[in-house]
């Protein structure tokens, strides 16, 4: 009798274990199911925010009346200021920015478009109290999927500066700036900007790009940042009759750059 | 027995309760970041920052917005849930706390390579938030993956005997 009783048992706690191993089973696969449909559809959300924030603001090159509203404006930035090359503003003036960049780099395209950059032209360089010279040291472009367009791009810029264009050249590719990474630059890219700079003449533009002396130059500016140390993109260094001065903000706001100007002026 | 589920339970019970304190604490850290960022970024003051310029560099890129919204905005948005997410019971409060975290743990990595392969620059607060985020994916991660303890195996154990109890008298 006991052992019957015993056996019952037995069995009931087998069947117990049994349906407790079947509901705990249930749970797993449940809770299984949560998790994976948890990281799908997290990972879906993830790729669409990727999608919007590397998607947005394009960039690229403007057409018809957009690529005639940008010209005009950096023709008005720039309008009644003296050009050398990549030097903007009076060679006289006292303090000189040296500015390095690169033009695939977005910091310096924040820089020259939001940041201290277009109050400064406006101002310190109209008033020829600043000059500006623009030195090439490749950053994104040495960072991105064609660096050996490194110097075919800037001395696109510099043979526009053979025309004393140099400025709206390099205005209108960080207006025009592509999609980093995405090796938007190339021959067509770099004419089309060239079109839209007024009054360069494009077979010279185009003739002058093949100049040995700019190639040089690139590769000089790449040297002279290496030599005193600059490490990113844009790099300002102030140089005044108080000796120099650089602005530890990537992106400087005007009153930054005022500050540099007034420590070597 | 008895003395098996006693000691059972509670210590479950514990872990979690841990858990919940730790990823609310975590979520609050990540509101602070968010709070910080967001209020210098409407006000137009500088970001305080360790390396020089760095945080001011990432802010200023394109990838600091989101169609408009600044990244850091979202990001107190999505803290904010996942506080809210420690207080929902069960598995619903679990699931919506594992999903924000990792969502955020992701886009978080995703802006973290942006800033060292595209931006070349590093923003303190961005790596912070980074790193509690990395942590609450991991807690959330955990708290999901464990045994519910709302739905222990054992108390179910006195109701089957009952059951069976009755069964075998209606057998006789």
């Amino acid at each position: 009798m006991a052992s019957r009783t015993k056996q019952k048992e037995e069995a009931r706690a087998r069947r117990l274990a049994e349906e407790q191993a079947r509901a705990e089973k249930a749970r797993r696969d449940r809770r299984i199911r949560t998790v994976v449909g948890v990281v799908a559809a997290a990972v879906i959300v993830v790729v669409a925010l990727i999608l919007i924030n590397s998607g947005g603001n394009k960039g690229g090159i403007k057409t018809g009346t957009e690529a005639t509203a940008t010209a005009a404006a950096v023709d008005q930035l720039l309008a009644g200021i003296p050009q050398s090359g990549a030097t903007l503003g009076n060679p006289n003036a006292p303090v000189t920015m040296t500015y390095f960049g690169d033009y695939e780099c977005p910091v310096c395209q924040a820089f020259t478009l939001q940041g201290g950059f277009p109050q400064l032209v406006q101002n310190d360089v109209r008033q020829g109290k600043v000059k500006v010279v623009y030195k090439s040291y490749c950053t994104a472009t040495c960072n991105g999927p064609n660096p050996s367009v490194f110097p075919t791009q800037q001395v696109a810029g510099l043979a526009a500066g053979k025309q004393n264009k140099f400025w709206q050249y390099t205005e209108l590719f960080y207006r025009q700036q592509g999609q980093e990474d995405t090796g938007y630059v190339n021959d067509a890219y770099l004419t089309q900007l060239a079109r839209q700079v007024t009054g360069l003449n494009l077979s010279t533009w185009q003739s002058d790009r093949g100049d040995a002396s700019l190639t040089a130059q690139v590769s000089s500016d790449q040297t002279n940042a290496k030599n005193l140390g600059v490490s990113g993109t844009p790099t300002l260094i102030f140089q005044g009759p108080k000796g120099q001065a650089a602005p530890s903000a990537a992106v400087p706001s005007y009153a930054q750059l005022q500050q540099a100007i007034k420590q070597v002026s | 027995m008895t003395t098996a589920v006693g000691t059972a339970t509670p210590r479950r019970l514990s872990v979690d309760a841990k858990l919940r304190i730790a990823i609310g604490i975590l979520s609050v850290i990540g509101i602070g970041i968010g709070t910080y960022l967001t209020y210098t970024h409407y006000a137009g003051l500088h970001v305080l920052c360790l390396s020089s310029g760095g945080c001011e560099t990432v802010q200023h890129s394109r990838w600091s917005k989101l169609d408009g919204i600044p990244v850091a905005t979202l990001g107190l948005v999505g803290y904010i849930a996942i506080f809210i997410s420690v207080w929902i019971r069960g598995e619903i409060g679990r699931a919506i706390g594992f999903g924000l975290a990792l969502i955020g743990f992701l886009f978080s990595m995703y802006l973290t390579y942006r800033e060292a392969f595209t931006i070349h620059a590093y923003c303190q607060w961005c790596l912070g938030s980074a790193a509690v985020l990395t942590l609450l994916a991991i807690l959330t991660t955990i708290r999901m993956l464990r045994t519910d303890p709302a739905a222990p195996v054992t108390p179910k154990k006195p109701v089957d005997r009952a059951e069976r109890r009755r069964q075998m008298a209606a057998r006789r």
